[in-house]
């Protein structure tokens, strides 16, 4: 521990001198008495204590979270030495927000005490968020020196991306062999009646259409619409962001892809998820319990990397991007290396969707309102449909999605959309 | 503890109103306790801007006012600067932070028992200085007494200012 005097120790000897000067000046008595209590307040300088007789403790109420959740810190100081006063002080990173208690405080201990302090957090952005050094400085009890250290308690805490609230999903246009919730063209084993065909050997009873055979004097049996799972590949772009944390364009995107890995995967499809930084991140689909964390670890690593390294769509292996998967681009369209990388899965015939939250409400809301901003916003966004155009003449379908709106109503004027391509 | 430190600020620029209450010293009495209360607020630093006020108010009561010296009072008056310095620093330590159990009690009690033995040491100081200088006549006193605080002043200060690193535990 270092320990040092506080401006406090001066002022104390700036006031006694005063005084003293004083007392000299007019020949006063008092004013020298006056200040002899303060000047030999001085004499307790020297007696703090510079090794560290007290140990940390922290625990935290939960280490995986979600964004927007609470956490309590619980630090726990145990002294095995008296302390005059201990002040603690945990600096918070920008993504916890303090919502109770102090992050800072001050405790007298007694030989072998063990206090405890408590405060609660809350997690504004997604990440993992580091809780590791907590500054003490041990006061004397006048205050006119204090032993400073730093002790490192490391806890780390993992922050997921919400997933927003979504009820009804795009389809895809094409199954995969597996059993899921969709109603596949094929026909087979299912519930939904696809059609009907006369009566074979081998054929079960129990799908005999009975009002087709009594009505034609022979067996016939109904045949039904499988029931398939899809693939979904999450495209996500992580070259550019705009507005500022926790509500950049990235943010909004991980919140999105998030939301769609965990009602596909409930829907029992397989999900993978390509993050676009240059070079591709991948996560292989599939289904499951422990491949949504797998997927929600993938996202929480995602963040903007500036590299020189543009990497093609045909360097992904077919294992990652299944030809018959459908593939979800999420990007604010901000960096055109990306735009390529769509034109370039449109023209493999991926049945693509770009789902692009649009950077102009996210930075305006970081800018101070001004007619300048107005009309730069108004190009902006001129701009970005003139591109979203360009692309969907390409046959690229763009859903534009202001994040402060619900994603289920941006989606929600996709479905129907594809619900009609399907049915030609 | 920022009230209590304000309860002594008055109290301190209140003081010599009793021994002088003429115009000029409620006047600088009341420019000494706003630059206090805001000291107990802000800064230390401005807080002995006030107090330097408070003590030329004083001076000021006590060249008006005249008369013997009133050493009791000057006894009871530096017990309050003392406690005012260190309540005031303790109460901007204190503010927004958790205060752990019995924080408070100790320190009012550490206050307590070392204003009192301060107060104790200078009614001593002050009772012997009495009796010697009773018995004792020094020529050119003001000037014997002004280099000697002037000398004791600069060596507190050098020593102060020299920050003492001791090895890492």
């Amino acid at each position: 521990m270092i320990t040092r005097l506080t401006p406090l120790a001066l002022s104390v000897v700036t006031i006694g001198a005063w005084g003293l000067v004083l007392a000299v000046l007019s020949g006063r008595a008092e004013l020298a008495v006056a200040v002899l209590p303060l000047l030999l307040g001085l004499v307790r300088i020297g007696r703090t204590r510079a090794a560290r007789d007290w140990a940390l403790g922290r625990v935290v109420s939960s280490a995986r979270i979600f964004e927007g959740e609470r956490v309590a810190v619980t630090v726990t100081v145990s002294a095995g030495e008296p302390v005059a006063l201990l002040e603690l002080f945990e600096p918070l990173p920008p993504s916890l927000r303090l919502v109770s208690g102090h992050n800072r405080g001050l405790f007298t201990l007694g030989r072998g005490q063990q206090v405890e302090w408590r405060y609660e957090v809350e997690c504004v952005r997604r990440g993992r968020v580091g809780l590791g050094t907590v500054h003490a400085r041990s006061w004397n009890r006048a205050g006119l020196e204090a032993a400073e250290t730093s002790v490192r308690v490391p806890a780390e805490l993992r922050v997921y991306p919400r997933p927003l609230p979504l009820r009804r999903l795009p389809s895809p246009r094409r199954m995969q062999a597996f059993v899921g919730n969709y109603v596949a063209p094929s026909v087979g084993e299912g519930l939904e009646p696809g059609d009907i065909r006369a009566f074979v050997p081998g054929d079960r009873i129990r799908h005999v259409n009975w009002r087709a055979s009594l009505r034609f004097r022979t067996l016939f049996v109904t045949r039904y619409h499988q029931e398939r799972n899809a693939d979904i590949v999450l495209m996500l772009d992580s070259l550019n962001e705009a507005g500022t944390p926790p509500a950049t364009t990235l943010d909004a995107s991980i919140r999105a892809a998030a939301a769609l890995a965990t009602s596909y995967l409930a829907r029992k499809d397989r999900v993978g998820l390509i993050e676009y930084c240059g070079p591709f991140r991948w996560v292989r689909p599939s289904s499951g319990r422990t491949h949504h964390e797998r997927l929600f670890e993938a996202l929480l690593r995602a963040d903007v990397m500036f590299s020189y390294v543009t990497q093609e769509v045909a360097l992904v292996p077919r294992r990652i991007l299944p030809p018959q998967a459908l593939v979800i681009a999420i990007s604010p369209l901000l960096d055109p290396r990306f735009e390529k990388a769509l034109v370039d899965l449109a023209a493999r015939g991926f049945d693509l969707v770009v789902l692009s939250p649009s950077p102009i409400p996210l930075v305006r809301r970081a800018m101070r309102p001004s007619v300048r901003a107005d009309l730069a916003c108004r190009l902006w966004a001129l701009e970005r449909r003139a591109r979203a155009d360009a692309l969907h003449r390409l046959g690229i379908t763009i859903v534009d999605w202001d994040p402060d709106q619900p994603l289920e109503a941006a989606l929600g004027g996709l479905i129907p959309s594809r619900r009609r391509v399907a049915a030609r | 503890m920022r009230r209590f430190a304000s309860v002594l600020a008055v109290v301190l620029v209140s003081y010599p109103l009793l021994i002088a209450p003429s115009p000029a010293v409620v006047a600088l009495g009341a420019a000494a306790l706003i630059v206090c209360i805001l000291g107990i607020l802000v800064a230390t630093h401005v807080l002995v801007a006030g107090v330097v006020l408070a003590l030329a108010e004083y001076t000021l009561a006590l060249w008006i006012g005249g008369g013997p010296p009133r050493l009791a009072g000057g006894v009871v008056l530096g017990v309050v600067l003392l406690l005012l310095v260190e309540t005031a620093d303790f109460g901007r330590r204190a503010h927004g932070a958790v205060l752990g159990p019995g924080v408070v009690l100790a320190q009012l009690r550490a206050w307590a028992l070392f204003g009192s033995l301060a107060g104790g040491v200078a009614v001593l100081a002050s009772v012997v200085a009495s009796v010697a200088s009773g018995a004792v006549r020094l020529p050119w006193a003001p000037a014997v007494a002004a280099a000697g605080a002037a000398v004791a002043l600069v060596g507190v200060a050098l020593a102060l200012s020299a920050v003492r690193v001791p090895p890492r535990p």
